[in-house]
C-alpha cells in the first residue's frame, strides 16, 4: 500500500520569545512529518513547548526559524489573514474549555465556521445538523451550552471541529475538563472518527489519554524526545 | 458572511448587557430626541403662522406702540413711550391724506359678552375699528355689512361678531344673528355684521372677537393707562410701500415730537418684518434645541466607544476563538462596527419615537388652544439626518475599538481569563 501523503511536514522550526531582557526558546530545531490517516498524540510537562509546537500545527502561530508546510502550502510565511483562511479551511480544533459561544444553541455553535467560510445560511444548517447527528447530538442541537453536560459540550465542539471537513483535527486535552467516564466517551469518538478516515493529532499531558493514539511524540525542552508507534491501544 | 448575521449578533450583544447597553443608549436617544422634537415642532410653528400670523393684507404696514413680538428684556423701554392717542392717530390720518388707506384700530382682551342668560368666557378681545379696518386687514366678512364712517361718527351701537362668540351666545340658533342685540359691560350693541371663521395664531383664535365702532371703543372700553391705539396703513400698490413707510415714519415722527438724533418711538411693522421677526426666534430656538442634540450625541459616542472597549476587553476568549476558527481582520472588525452602529440606531430609534411622539403631542396641544392651521410637520430630514449621525458616531467611535479586537493575538485572546 502506498504511503499517504504527508500533511504536516515541519522542518528545523525554533521559536524564541523574548521576555523582558530574557530570550527563551520554546522550540529547538524541531522536525515533524504527518501524514493523512494517522492518529498522533503529541505529549510533554509544561515548558516542554508542547504548547508552542499545537500553536504552530494550528497555524495560529509561525516559527522564528525553519520551515512548516502544510499540504504542500507553505505557511510559516504567510501573513495573520492568509493563516485564518487555513485554519478555516483545514484545522478542526477541540479546546480544554470547550470554547463555544454561551448565547448561541450547539446549532449556530457548530455553523460558526461555515459562516467564516462563506456558505450561505441553509447550507450551513444542513451541515452542522449532520456534524451534529454524527457525534451523536441529533436531539439537543438547539440546546444552549449551559443546557449541555460537559461531555455533550464537548461533542458539539467536536461537531464544530468537523462540520469544514478539515484536514486535521487538533485536540488540546480534549478530555481535561471531563470526569474520567466522559473522558472515555470522548477518546472512543476520537477513536471512531480516526477510523472513519479523519487525521488526529491529539494534545495532552496523561499517559492513558495518549494511549489511544496509534504514534506518541514526546517533547522536552523544546526538543523532540521520541517519537514512537504505540501498539499498545486499550 | 452577511450583515444580517452582524446585526442579529450585535442585537444578541446588546440584549446580554441590557443595563450598560441602556445607559450609553439613552444619551443617543436624548440627542435624537432633542434635534427631531424641535425641528418638527418648529417646521409646524413656521408653517402655521408664517400664513396666519401676518392678519395685515398685501402691501400693508402696522403703526403701534410697542412691537407684535418681543423677545427679550426690552420691555421696560417700550413701556416708557407715550401712547399713540386717538387724535394722535386722527390726525396722522388727515395729513397722510390720499397717499395711503389708513385704518386706526385698537383692542382689548378679556371681556365677557352677553346676550340674554347666555354669557362668554372674560376672555373675548374687543376691537375697536374704522371703516377702513376691512380694507387694510386680512380680514372679511361671512355675513351682514361692515362699520361705516357715519358708524364711527355717531357712535352708532353695532357690533360685527366672530363665530366663537356666536356660538357661545347663540348655541340654539342655527340661522343668521344679525339684528340681535349683545351686551358688553352694560352698554347694548346690535349685532351688523359676522367675521369669516379664521383660526388660531399662537394659541390665540381670531374669531373669538368683537368688532365695534372706534369712537364706541375710545369712550367706553379703554383704560387710562393703556390708550394707545394701532394704526394700519395700506399703501396705494407695492411700489409705493417703501415710500409710503417712509412718509409715515416722517409724519410719525413730526407728531411725536422725536428729535432727529432720537430713534423712533413707535414701531412700524410689515407683513415681512412680523413673519422674519418670528422665523428669527423660532431659528434660535432651533440652534439651541441642535447644539445640545449635537452635544448629547458627541457625549454618546464616547460613551460607546468606551462601553465597545469593555466589550472587546470581556470578550477577548471569544474574539481569540473566532480567529482561531478563521475570522479575518476584516470580518472582526466589520462585526464590531455593526454592533456599534446597530446600537446607536436602536437609541437614534428611541429618540426618534419620543421625539416624533412628543412633537405631536405639543402640536396637538397648540391645536387644541385655538391654533387650527396647525399641522402636525413629520420630520423627514430631521430622522434621515439622526440615521446618518447614528451611523457616522457608530462608525467614528466604534472603528478604534473594533481595530484593538481584530488585531488580537489568537493564542493570547484564546488563553485570557
Amino acid at each position: 500500500m502506498a504511503e499517504a501523503r504527508i500533511i504536516i511536514d515541519i522542518a528545523h522550526i525554533s521559536k524564541v520569545y523574548t521576555m523582558g531582557e530574557e530570550q527563551v526558546h520554546a522550540l529547538r530545531d524541531v522536525s515533524l512529518q504527518i501524514r493523512a490517516g494517522e492518529y498522533v498524540a503529541l505529549m510533554g510537562p509544561s515548558g516542554s513547548g508542547k504548547s508552542t509546537l499545537m500553536n504552530m500545527l494550528g497555524c495560529l502561530d509561525t516559527p522564528s526559524s525553519g520551515h512548516y508546510s502544510f499540504d504542500g502550502e507553505d505557511v510559516s510565511t504567510m501573513d495573520d489573514d492568509d493563516l485564518a483562511a487555513i485554519r478555516n479551511r483545514d484545522i478542526g480544533f477541540v479546546f480544554q474549555t470547550f470554547n463555544l459561544l454561551p448565547r448561541a444553541s450547539a446549532l449556530r455553535n457548530v455553523e460558526l465556521p461555515l459562516v467564516y467560510a462563506g456558505v450561505g445560511a441553509s447550507e450551513r444548517e444542513r451541515r452542522a445538523e449532520e456534524a451534529l447527528e454524527n457525534v451523536g447530538l441529533g436531539e439537543r442541537m438547539h440546546h444552549r451550552p449551559n443546557e449541555l453536560s460537559g461531555g455533550q459540550r464537548q461533542r458539539v465542539a467536536i461537531a464544530r471541529a468537523l462540520v469544514t471537513n478539515p484536514s486535521i483535527i487538533l485536540a488540546d486535552e480534549p478530555t481535561g475538563n471531563l470526569d474520567s467516564r466522559t473522558g472515555q466517551e470522548i477518546m472512543t469518538l476520537f477513536g471512531n472518527l480516526w477510523r472513519s478516515g479523519h487525521t488526529v493529532i491529539l494534545v495532552t499531558h496523561e499517559e492513558d489519554i495518549a494511549r489511544h493514539a496509534r504514534r506518541i511524540v514526546r517533547l522536552r525542552d523544546g526538543l523532540v524526545e521520541s517519537d514512537t508507534p504505540n501498539t499498545q491501544t486499550p | 458572511m452577511n450583515v444580517a448575521e452582524s446585526i442579529w449578533m450585535a442585537v444578541d450583544a446588546v440584549r446580554a448587557q441590557k443595563l450598560r447597553s441602556g445607559l450609553t443608549l439613552l444619551s443617543i436617544s436624548i440627542g435624537v430626541f432633542a434635534i427631531i422634537a424641535s425641528t418638527s415642532i418648529t417646521t409646524s410653528l413656521q408653517e402655521a403662522v408664517s400664513g396666519q400670523m401676518a392678519s395685515l393684507g398685501e402691501h400693508s404696514f402696522l403703526i403701534q406702540r410697542t412691537p407684535t413680538l418681543t423677545f427679550g428684556s426690552s420691555w421696560r423701554k417700550y413701556m416708557k413711550r407715550k401712547p399713540i392717542s386717538y387724535p394722535q392717530a386722527l390726525e396722522f390720518k388727515r395729513l397722510m391724506g390720499l397717499d395711503a388707506i389708513v385704518s386706526i384700530s385698537n383692542t382689548n382682551p378679556g371681556f365677557t359678552i352677553k346676550a340674554g342668560n347666555e354669557s362668554t368666557d372674560p376672555d373675548v378681545a374687543l376691537i375697536g375699528i374704522d371703516d377702513q379696518y376691512f380694507t387694510v386687514n386680512a380680514v372679511s366678512l361671512s355675513d351682514g355689512r361692515t362699520i361705516t364712517p357715519h358708524d364711527v361718527d355717531f357712535q352708532r351701537p353695532v357690533a360685527i361678531i366672530g363665530n366663537d362668540v356666536i356660538t357661545k351666545l347663540f348655541p340654539s340658533i342655527s340661522g343668521s344673528v344679525l339684528g340681535r342685540s349683545i351686551t358688553i359691560r352694560n352698554q347694548l350693541f346690535t349685532i351688523i355684521g359676522v367675521l369669516e371663521t379664521k383660526g388660531g395664531v399662537l394659541g390665540q383664535s381670531q374669531d373669538n372677537r368683537v368688532l365695534i365702532p372706534m369712537t364706541n371703543f375710545v369712550k367706553y372700553y379703554t383704560w387710562e393707562w393703556d390708550q394707545s391705539v394701532d394704526v394700519s396703513v395700506r399703501a396705494v400698490s407695492r411700489d409705493a410701500l417703501m415710500s409710503t413707510v417712509d412718509e409715515a415714519i416722517g409724519i410719525m415722527r413730526a407728531l411725536r415730537d422725536v428729535k432727529p438724533w432720537e430713534e423712533n418711538t413707535f414701531e412700524l411693522d410689515t407683513n415681512e418684518a412680523l413673519s422674519s421677526q418670528f422665523s428669527g426666534f423660532s431659528t434660535a430656538l432651533l440652534i439651541v434645541a441642535w447644539i445640545s442634540g449635537l452635544g448629547a450625541l458627541a457625549a454618546a459616542g464616547i460613551g460607546i466607544m468606551n462601553m465597545m472597549l469593555v466589550s472587546v476587553k470581556e470578550r477577548t476568549r471569544e474574539i481569540g476563538l473566532r480567529k482561531a476558527l478563521g475570522a479575518r481582520r476584516p470580518w472582526i472588525i466589520r462585526q464590531f462596527l455593526v454592533e456599534s452602529i446597530t446600537l446607536c440606531q436602536l437609541g437614534g430609534m428611541a429618540g426618534t419615537i419620543a421625539g416624533v411622539g412628543t412633537a405631536w403631542m405639543i402640536t396637538m396641544l397648540f391645536r387644541s388652544s385655538g391654533m387650527s392651521d396647525i399641522t402636525f410637520a413629520f420630520p423627514w430630514s430631521a430622522i434621515l439626518f439622526s440615521v446618518v449621525a447614528c451611523t457616522m458616531i457608530g462608525l467614528g467611535f466604534g472603528i478604534y475599538p473594533a481595530f484593538k479586537a481584530a488585531t488580537l493575538d489568537p493564542i493570547e485572546a484564546l488563553r485570557y481569563e
